[in-house]
């Protein structure tokens, strides 16, 4: 049914489009992650319900260092259609987007939105299961508070995606799960179909200082490094244990291993927190040891040290602008850090700005700019359309997402911000927030501006908590 | 050779107190509120002497062309750590907490000048800062201190020029923290006719733990009009610091200030001015339902008086892009450049600086583009007539590591 309302408006609906081609437009796949293990907590997400969109005079960024200055953009069914000049089409919304720009919808890669949800009371403290140093078993997702106001917060600012991490307590502290933007009370519906979990690792001075204040192990860097190797050794064997034909050989089923055992099938992704390049260089040995591959390198305020390994490796490294100084691993701050990561190896290197905050994410245009000047001043030549990839289209890389969002090409996700002028100003907001076609936010019409339980007559009955 | 020019640079940037320096064609942000517009300053021993369109120089003033880029007064950060906290996690590079002093509990004497806060928030616009006690279970955390960022060992600034509290959520009932806070104002007014040796003798004084510095600086605050810096956020909370300054006539500003928009009347009727973080719109306790990003654009509309502060640490420079936020959100653009700059020195009694007038101390920027972009910078910066050096501990970080050379790190420098 979908499918032919799609094909009609692909027929009839609009003159200029060059190739034809087919979208699956299923969705809340219920294919599992790890078929047999992780037969469950699948996506339930449907879009909302949208209309086919036509943007015209629109300049654009499409995520991945292309700029189209004064063009059309088309989307139906959810999907990007076409860019193009002179684009027309009938039956369709069509949104003047003169001297405004469009981006990919930002992603996040790194958030506790749900987690750590606001207000920051002990209640809604389910970020970390600080109760011991190994908690791959845990699952993020299964914190989630789907009221949280920054949600809504977040959309504002242009998130379409996030992918929320449990926090750095732990040496493994448990899965992570991306989720669309959207306002819905369950969380199987907010989760990003077909998205693969992460792993959070954790390095340095959090988890020995977590553990080493309780007198218990890890309270060192050796300390941290034996705890997952150790374990590790004991994924392997479990794998090994899985894989065996006879079933009466198989280990009895343990959460923390099926995780650790995904990482190893290459199905689950590591997030690893980790800001020294020795530690870093650390824990790339230690995937090649056990045989499996690190996605990207989080907070990574040294990454600028190891850039060339990184880009070798072809690790990302997901980094804040500016922050620095809250803690030792943390004093060696660049502002050029983001810049020199990405430019490694002639450009090939994968550099996210991400926010692990609340207020963060809602700027991350913003912190992207600070990113590209302060690199452009180290001597670097560094464009918009390039770096706008740092809040799209490489955190969706990071995410395992790239094929259905992160940037503005036909046939993808239509996952979307107009921007009231160029993104890299300060001035500029988010008007208009698609997902999957469907306007999210739009900064002229309050009725398309969600507002959460939490926010629902909160201060006065009759007024909401905020515009 | 860079490096050469460099030690020429610092060596005869100290021989220049005297040197005349002419800022020719910028466009100049006073701090005053004005609206921006072109003209050249003219520099001379430390003071601003002159604004205007063709001035006249001599043969021996230095002269930059500014050609049109934003000039506009040095920032001051209202509420920052800088000098007192080195990093965030290690007490043992803090000093801004006294498990002994309250309100005489003054940081200036812990103030380091060699401090990494220093060059790095200097190279990123911030001339000068009001360092503050961090916040503690007592209402009132102690004495701020005024500080110049040129790093010089004399220390250049101005002893207790605040006094910092709190009121809101806490373990205990805010209750009593609003009787503790009326005590200790009590005590504060009592100096004014009471011998200190008997107020020292008072139940209430031993009750409350407090020092002879204490009793000192509550007297300053009552009676001397020290300004008294509170945090405060919920609506209602607002009002009874209101009271507070009615009751004892305090030289109260108003911080954090999320729930400003429900008591905006109130707020500016007391002509009270406010230090706050435009963006934080996060309702991070029961206490900030009503945050929201245009909290600046209320507060400006309401003419009432607006500061800066980050919620980052380090980063205090960042005041720029939560003002620039707040002019997004639609707070006029001089009262942000005014908002880090006269607002801060008229409301902490810095009189001599903050703005580019004639007569003041020449605390000036150039910058390389629009001083609310974050992704500006200082182009050219000068601290009491002086230009100061960009170098920071992150820039020369920088350099070594997209140096190319093929030696180790450790000897790129």
């Amino acid at each position: 049914m979908k499918k032919i309302s799609f094909l009609l408006i692909t027929l009839f609906a609009f003159i200029g489009c060059s190739e034809s081609f087919d979208i699956d437009v299923s969705f809340g796949n219920k294919e599992s992650i790890n078929p047999g293990i992780d037969d469950a907590f699948f996506s339930t997400y449907k879009p909302m319900d949208s209309q086919p969109i036509l943007f015209k005079s629109a300049n654009i960024y499409d995520g991945i260092g292309g700029e189209f200055i004064n063009y059309d953009l088309l989307i139906s069914n959810g999907k990007i259609l076409e860019i193009g000049k002179s684009l027309s089409a009938v039956g369709v919304l069509i949104i003047d987007s003169t001297n405004k720009w469009i981006t990919p919808g930002i992603i996040d890669i790194h958030s506790h939105m749900g987690v750590y949800s606001a207000p920051g009371v002990s209640t809604s403290s389910d970020g970390n299961e600080a109760t011991s140093p190994m908690t791959a078993e845990v699952w993020a997702e299964h914190s989630l508070w789907t009221q949280d106001p920054q949600f809504a917060l977040a959309l504002k600012g242009g998130v379409t995606a996030f992918h929320v991490l449990p926090g750095s307590a732990n040496l493994f502290g448990g899965r992570g799960t991306t989720f669309k933007n959207v306002s819905q009370n369950t969380i199987q519906a907010m989760k990003f179909p077909g998205a693969p979990h992460s792993l959070k690792m954790a390095c340095g001075e959090n988890p020995k200082r977590v553990y080493g204040n309780r007198t218990q192990a890890p309270s060192t860097r050796m300390g941290n490094m034996a705890g997952y190797r150790s374990t590790w050794i004991d994924a392997v064997e479990y794998t090994d244990g899985m894989n065996e034909d006879n079933p009466d050989y198989r280990p009895i089923r343990n959460l923390a291993m099926d995780t650790l055992m995904g990482v190893l099938k290459g199905e689950i992704l590591i997030q690893n927190h980790c800001y020294r390049a020795e530690e870093m260089a650390m824990m790339i040995e230690m995937s090649r040891e056990f045989n499996y591959k690190i996605t990207a390198f989080h907070h990574a305020v040294e990454a600028y040290k190891i850039a060339d390994l990184l880009a070798d490796e072809e690790i990302c490294a997901a980094l804040w602008a500016d922050w620095w100084g809250f803690k030792h691993e943390a004093y060696d701050m660049v502002q050029a850090n983001v810049a020199i990561v990405d430019q490694a190896r002639n450009g090939s290197g994968c550099a996210i700005v991400h926010s692990d905050d609340p207020v963060g994410i809602q700027h991350l245009n913003q912190e992207a700019a600070k990113a590209m000047a302060a690199g452009n001043r180290a001597g670097f030549d560094i464009s918009r359309a390039h770096a706008i990839r740092w809040i799209t289209s490489n955190p969706a890389k990071a995410a395992g997402i790239l094929d259905q969002t992160g940037s503005i090409e036909i046939g993808k996700d239509a996952d979307l911000v107009l921007w009231t002028g160029n993104p890299f100003s300060i001035y500029s907001r988010a008007e208009k927030v698609l997902i999957d076609g469907a306007i999210a936010f739009d900064m002229i019409n309050p009725e398309i501006q969600p507002i959460t339980d939490f926010d629902l007559g909160i201060i006065k009955p009759i007024h909401n908590r905020v515009k | 050779m860079k490096k050469l020019f460099i030690t020429f640079f610092i060596f005869s940037s100290s021989y220049l107190f005297a040197e005349t320096i002419l800022l020719k064609g910028g466009l100049v942000h006073s701090g005053t509120g004005d609206v921006g517009k072109i003209q050249d300053v003219l520099i001379s021993d430390r003071l601003i002497v002159n604004i205007g369109n063709n001035l006249v120089i001599d043969g021996n003033t230095k002269v930059i062309e500014v050609n049109g880029l934003p000039v506009t007064p040095g920032l001051i950060s209202p509420m920052s750590n800088i000098g007192i906290v080195e990093i965030n996690s290690l007490d043992v590079t803090r000093d801004d907490q006294s498990n002994i002093l309250s309100a005489g509990f003054s940081i200036f004497n812990a103030f380091n000048p060699n401090s990494t806060l220093i060059p790095w928030n200097r190279s990123n616009g911030v001339t000068s800062a009001i360092t503050s006690p961090s916040s503690s279970s007592f209402p009132i955390y102690g004495l701020a201190s005024f500080f110049i960022l040129d790093g010089n060992i004399e220390i250049k600034g101005i002893k207790d020029v605040a006094m910092f509290g709190g009121l809101g959520a806490s373990y205990d009932s805010r209750a009593e923290t609003i009787s503790v806070l009326d005590s200790l104002l009590e005590i504060g007014k009592m100096t004014s006719t009471i011998p200190l040796t008997e107020i020292l003798e008072m139940s209430l004084v031993d009750q409350l733990e407090l020092q002879y510095q204490d009793i000192i600086a509550l007297g300053k605050l009552v009676n001397e009009g020290l300004p008294f810096v509170l945090e405060t956020n919920r609506a209602v909370d607002i009002l009874q610091a209101l009271a507070m300054k009615k009751k004892f006539n305090l030289n109260l500003v108003l911080a954090s200030v999320e729930e400003a928009p429900m008591v905006l009347d109130q707020i500016k009727e007391s002509n009270t001015p406010v230090i706050i973080d435009p963006m934080d719109n996060i309702p991070n306790s029961f206490d900030e339902l009503g945050s929201s990003l245009e909290l600046g654009k209320i507060l400006d509309e309401a003419g009432i008086k607006i500061m800066f502060s980050t919620q980052r640490s380090h980063n205090y420079h960042l005041m720029r892009q939560g003002s620039g936020n707040a002019v997004a959100h639609g707070m006029s653009y001089e009262t942000a450049i005014k908002g880090m700059s006269k607002t801060v020195a008229e409301t902490f009694g810095l009189e001599n600086r903050g703005s580019i007038e004639q007569g003041k101390l020449a605390d000036i920027i150039i910058w390389d583009g629009d001083p609310l972009e974050p992704a500006s910078f200082p182009k050219v910066l000068i601290i009491e007539g002086q230009i100061q050096d960009l170098t920071s501990r992150s820039t020369k970080l920088t350099e070594r590591y997209t140096n190319k050379e093929d030696k180790p790190s450790s000897y790129k420098h």
